[in-house]
C-alpha cells in the first residue's frame, strides 16, 4: 500500500502499543503463578542486558555479557532463517524446509572444517560455500517439485526434513563421530575451521558480519535485482507475473532454492560458531522460528534484523526468567507466544480504530476522511 | 403519499477512510423505473450495498413508505421486499432453473421437496410476469438472458416488491437487452418497482422515468428522464461536456501484420471453445471481434497473447510464428495485450503503480543494467507514463490497489501501448471503466490505429465495436461466422442474429473478407 509518513507513523505507534499491551497481559499472567511477579518479570525484561556494576573502590565492572552474547547468538540464528523465510514468503510459497537445510549446511560444513585443511580464510570460506550449496540443493528439490509437478510444497518440505535429519545423524553416528567421545559428536574443529570470537567472553563470532553481509545481500536481491523483482511479482499475483512473461517456474524454484542458502548458513553459525563440533541435535525446532521473524518482519529484509533481534530478546529474556524464577518454561513460552500472537494479528488495531470511530459522529468521521471513492 | 424508498443523509466511510458516499439523499416513488447512473467510484453500489443489507451505513436513515427501517441483513431486505439482481449471476449451475428458483424456500411434500410444486411456482410466476424461462432446463445449458430471467424470478418468488438490477445490460445482445426492458415494463404494470444501475446513458434515455446522478459519493442530479439529453447526464456525472464520438480518420490500411489461420482449441475437459479460426490483422486497422460473452474470445486473446497453447493452428506475426512459446516471447515479437480481466491478470494490486509499468520490460536497459535494477529509471518512466496518460494517483509509489478502475485501466494501457506493439489485443477495454477514461482509452486505441499498428478490439459492447471497429468479424460458439466491413449500413440488429447464431456467411463471403 501507500506508504506515506503519516501510515508508517501509524504503523510505529501500532506496534508500540501492540507491544506494550502484551508485555502488559504477559505481566498479568506472571502474577498469577509466580510468587515474585515483579522480581520475575523484571529477570524477563532486562535479563538478555549487561549490567554495570560499580566496585568498592569505585572501579566499574561489565556483567552478565554471556546473558548479551547469548541473546546476539540466538538473534544471529534468527536473522538468517527469517532471511530465508522472507524470500520464499515473498514469492508466496510455504517453505517449512529450513530445519532440513540448516542440518545439512551442518553437515556440509563440518566435513569440510574436518576433512580439508587450509589456512583459516580459505577454510573457512570453502565451509561456508559447502553450507550454502548444501541450503541451496535441498530448497532446489522441493521448488522443483512445486513448480514442474505442482506438488504441495508444505508436505514436501517436511518430510525432506526427516530425511535431512536422519541423514544427518546417520553420517554422524556412522561416520563421523569421534569413538573416544563417550557421546555421539564430532571431535572438536581444527582452529582454522572455528569463526573467530569477536565479543569477549561470548561466543559472538564473525557469523555477525556474516549475517549483516547476509541482510545486505537479500535487500539487494529482493529490491534491486531482476530475480527479486520477479519473486516480488510472482508473490503479488502470480497470474499477472505469467501474463507480464515472468517464468514463473523458475522463480518458484529459485526462491526456493536461494531461500535454502542461508539456512545452511544458519547451520555454520551453530556449528562452526556456537558448538565447534556437530552433535547429534543441533537446536531443536529452531526451524520453524524463522517464521516467526519473517511474519514480525512482514517480510521486509530491512526489518528482519529488527525482528530477530527482538524475537531473540524475547527468546533470551524467557530463558533466564525460567532459570532464576519460579515461573515454570511453559508458561514462559505462554507468554512469548502472546507477545508474538498480538504483534503479528493485524486485526488488533483496527478493532480499537473502530471502537473509537463507533463513538464518534458520522459527520466528524467525514470531516476527517481522506479520499474519495466506491469500495464495490 | 410516501415514497417507497427514501434514503436520508447516508453517509458511508469505509474502515479505510474512503468516504464513499457522503450526505447522499436518494428517493424512488412506487411504480417508477428509476435509473441510478454514475461512473465508477461514484459510490452508487454502495448506496444499494446499503438498501439491501450488504453494507451498514455510518450516518443516515432509511425509510420504507414513511417507516424508518434498520436493513442489517439481505434477509432483512427480502422480508422487507426488497430483491437484488447481481451483475454476476448466483445461480447453481448444475441444478434447473425451478430449482435454482425456490433454492432456500422449497415447496415441501412430506419430507422431500415437491418438485412439481416448484415447476409450477416457477412457470406462473414467469407467465404472469412476462419473463419467458424452461422450468426444467438445467441453468448451465442457457443463454445468459434466460440466466438473469432466472435471477429476476427468484427475487419475485421471495416476493420482492423492489428490484434492483445492477448494471442488467452489461451482459446481453442487443435482443436480449429489449427481451428484458419488455419485462422491466410488464413487472412496473404489474406494481413493481425498479432501480436500475447502469452507465449506459442511452439505456437511461429508453426506460427509466426518472435518473438519480451520482459524482464523487454525492448526489449531482435529480431528473424526469424526459426533461433531459444524454449529454446533460453525461455532464451531471462527469462535471464537464463528454464527447461521444471518436474522431476516426479514414483508413490507411497496410500489409497483413498478423495472420491467423486455422487455430482451434479444446480445453482439458475436451470442450471445443475454438474451431478452425482463421483472420488477418492489418497495419493501420482495428479488427473487431463481436460476439456474445464466452464464444471463443476469451481463449482467442490467450492464445494470442501466449498464455495457452493451440490446439492445432497457427499464428505469425510480420512473418514470425508466435504460438504456444510463452508470453515473454510474444511480447518480444511485437504483441502488447490489454487483457479483459485486468484484477487477475493486468495488474498487481498491492504492487506499486511503477513496479506494475514494468513487467514486460524490468530485465532490459535502461531498467536494469549489468544485474542491478535502477529504482531511478523505473520511477522515471512511471512518471513519465503517468503524465502522459493522465493516470492520476498520489505517486509512482502508490500501489495500484489504491487506485480507481479507470485510472487502473490507464495504467495498463500505458505499458501496452508503450511497448511500441506491432499488434495491440485490446480485450474489452472500457469495461467497467467510467465515461471520461472510455473516452480516453477509444481515443487512444483510434491513435494507435493511425499510428500504423494493427488493433485487435475483442468487447462485448456493440456501440464501442461499432464506433472504432474498421472491419467487424462475429464470433459464434468459437468460430468466425460473419466479417463485415464498418459501414454505417451495417445496424446493431442485423449483427445481433449472426451474435445469436441465426445467421452465419458462408465460407466463400468469409475468405472474400479475410
Amino acid at each position: 500500500m501507500k506508504t506515506t509518513r503519516r501510515q508508517i507513523t501509524l504503523e510505529i505507534v501500532r506496534i508500540v502499543l501492540v507491544v506494550l499491551l502484551a508485555l502488559l497481559l504477559g505481566f498479568f499472567i506472571t502474577t498469577l503463578v509466580s510468587d515474585d511477579p515483579v522480581g520475575a518479570y523484571t529477570e524477563f525484561l532486562t535479563g538478555p542486558l549487561p549490567k554495570i556494576s560499580i566496585n568498592d573502590d569505585g572501579g566499574w565492572q561489565l556483567r552478565g555479557v554471556n546473558r548479551f552474547g547469548n541473546w546476539i547468538e540466538d538473534s544471529i540464528t534468527l536473522i538468517l532463517l527469517g532471511l530465508s523465510v522472507a524470500i520464499v514468503f515473498s514469492a508466496r510459497q510455504f517453505s517449512l524446509g529450513a530445519e532440513g537445510q540448516l542440518f545439512l549446511g551442518a553437515l556440509a560444513a563440518g566435513a569440510v572444517s574436518l576433512y580439508f585443511h587450509a589456512p583459516a580464510v580459505i577454510h573457512i570460506s570453502l565451509a561456508l560455500i559447502a553450507a550454502g550449496a548444501a541450503g541451496f540443493v535441498w530448497g532446489l528439490i522441493p521448488g522443483a517439485l512445486k513448480a514442474y509437478l505442482n506438488a504441495d510444497e508444505i508436505v514436501s518440505t517436511l518430510m525432506l526434513n526427516i530425511i535431512a535429519i536422519q541423514f544427518y545423524q546417520f553420517i554422524l553416528t556412522r561416520y563421523m563421530r569421534d569413538f573416544t567421545a563417550g557421546y555421539i559428536g564430532t571431535e572438536y574443529f581444527p582452529e582454522t575451521a572455528v569463526l573467530p570470537v569477536v565479543i569477549p567472553g561470548t561466543r559472538v563470532t564473525v557469523a555477525l558480519f556474516i549475517t549483516i553481509a547476509a541482510v545486505v545481500a537479500v535487500w539487494f536481491l529482493m529490491s534491486r535485482m531482476p530475480l527479486g523483482y520477479e519473486i516480488r511479482m510472482l508473490g503479488a499475483n502470480r497470474k499477472f507475473a505469467e501474463y507480464g512473461g515472468i517464468k514463473v517456474k523458475r522463480v518458484i524454484t529459485l526462491s526456493m532454492a536461494i531461500s535454502g542458502i542461508l539456512a545452511g548458513l544458519a547451520g555454520t553459525h551453530l556449528s562452526m560458531g556456537l558448538l565447534k563440533q556437530l552433535t547429534l541435535s543441533l537446536s531443536p525446532n529452531i526451524g520453524f522460528e524463522g517464521i516467526v521473524v519473517a511474519l514480525l518482519a512482514r517480510n521486509d529484509p530491512k526489518w528482519v534484523p529488527v525482528a530477530g533481534l527482538f524475537y531473540g530478546y524475547l527468546r533470551t529474556g524467557a530463558q533466564i526468567m525460567e532459570r532464576s524464577s519460579d515461573v515454570t518454561r511453559e508458561m514462559v513460552l505462554v507468554i512469548q507466544a502472546i507477545i508474538i500472537l498480538f504483534i503479528t494479528a493485524e486485526r488488533v488495531l483496527p478493532l480499537i480504530q473502530q471502537w473509537w470511530q463507533r463513538r464518534r459522529s458520522p459527520e466528524a468521521i467525514l470531516d476527517s476522511v481522506e479520499g474519495v471513492g466506491d469500495v464495490a | 403519499m410516501p415514497n417507497l424508498i427514501d434514503m436520508r443523509d447516508i453517509i458511508k466511510v469505509y474502515p479505510n477512510g474512503v468516504a464513499a458516499n457522503r450526505d447522499v439523499n436518494f428517493s424512488v416513488e412506487k411504480g417508477e423505473i428509476h435509473a441510478l447512473v454514475g461512473e465508477n467510484g461514484a459510490g452508487k453500489s454502495t448506496l444499494m450495498k446499503i438498501l439491501y443489507g450488504l453494507e451498514q451505513p455510518t450516518g443516515g436513515q432509511i425509510f420504507l413508505n414513511g417507516r424508518a427501517v434498520t436493513i442489517s441483513t439481505p434477509h432483512q431486505a427480502i422480508a422487507l421486499g426488497i430483491g437484488m439482481v447481481h451483475q454476476n449471476f448466483m445461480l447453481i449451475p448444475s441444478f434447473t432453473i425451478a430449482e435454482n428458483v425456490v433454492l432456500g424456500q422449497e415447496p415441501i411434500k412430506g419430507q422431500l421437496i415437491d418438485a412439481e410444486a416448484a415447476i409450477n411456482i416457477t412457470r406462473q410466476l414467469a407467465q404472469e410476469y412476462g419473463l419467458e424461462v424452461d422450468p426444467t432446463a438445467k441453468v448451465e445449458a442457457t443463454p445468459v438472458g434466460m440466466r438473469q430471467r432466472v435471477e429476476i424470478l427468484k427475487t419475485l418468488y421471495r416476493g420482492a416488491d423492489l428490484l434492483i438490477l445492477d448494471e442488467p445490460t452489461a451482459v446481453l445482445t442487443p435482443q436480449e437487452t429489449d427481451d428484458l426492458f419488455d419485462a422491466v415494463r410488464r413487472l412496473v404494470s404489474q406494481g413493481k418497482t425498479v432501480i436500475f444501475i447502469t452507465h449506459k446513458l442511452i439505456e437511461v434515455k429508453e426506460i427509466s422515468d426518472r435518473v438519480t446522478v451520482m459524482r464523487h459519493g454525492e448526489v449531482t442530479g435529480r431528473v424526469q428522464t424526459a426533461e433531459v439529453s444524454e449529454e446533460d447526464i453525461a455532464r451531471m456525472m462527469v462535471g464537464r461536456d463528454v464527447l461521444f464520438r471518436v474522431e476516426k480518420p479514414p483508413q490507411q490500411r497496410g500489409e497483413a501484420a498478423v495472420r491467423v489461420s486455422g487455430l482451434s482449441y479444446v480445453s482439458v475437459t475436451g470442450r471445443p471453445l475454438l474451431r478452425d479460426v482463421s483472420f488477418n490483422v492489418y497495419r493501420g486497422e482495428i479488427l473487431g471481434i463481436a460476439g456474445v460473452e464466452g464464444n471463443g474470445q476469451t481463449q482467442l486473446a490467450e492464445l494470442l497473447s501466449g498464455l495457452a497453447a493451440p490446439t492445432t493452428g497457427a499464428a505469425t506475426i510480420n512473418g514470425q510464428s508466435i504460438l504456444g512459446r510463452g508470453p515473454r516471447y510474444v511480447r518480444e515479437a511485437g504483441v502488447a495485450h490489454i487483457p479483459e480481466d485486468r484484477l487477475t491478470n493486468g495488474v498487481a494490486l498491492e504492487a506499486s503503480i511503477a513496479d506494475n509499468l514494468v513487467v514486460d520490460r524490468y530485465y532490459r536497459p535502461p531498467f536494469t543494467r549489468r544485474g542491478a535494477m535502477s529504482l531511478r529509471q523505473i520511477r522515471q518512466h512511471a512518471e513519465n507514463l503517468m503524465q502522459k496518460f493522465d493516470i492520476r494517483a498520489a505517486g509512482a509509489g502508490a500501489a495500484i490497489g489504491s487506485l480507481s478502475g479507470g485510472n487502473m485501466q490507464k495504467v495498463i494501457i500505458a505499458r501496452e501501448f508503450s511497448a511500441d506493439p506491432a499488434l495491440l489485443i485490446a480485450a474489452q477495454p472500457t469495461r467497467g471503466v467510467d465515461i471520461g477514461a472510455s473516452e480516453f482509452v477509444r481515443r487512444q486505441l483510434v491513435e494507435a490505429r493511425n499510428a500504423g499498428k494493427a488493433v485487435l478490439l475483442i468487447s462485448a459492447d456493440l456501440a464501442e465495436v461499432f464506433s472504432l471497429a474498421d472491419r467487424i468479424a462475429v464470433m459464434y460458439k468459437g468460430e468466425i461466422v460473419a466479417i463485415f466491413q464498418n459501414s454505417p449500413d451495417l445496424t446493431e440488429e442485423a449483427l445481433g442474429l449472426y451474435m445469436l447464431g441465426l445467421k452465419r456467411q458462408t465460407p466463400a463471403e468469409i475468405e472474400s473478407q479475410l
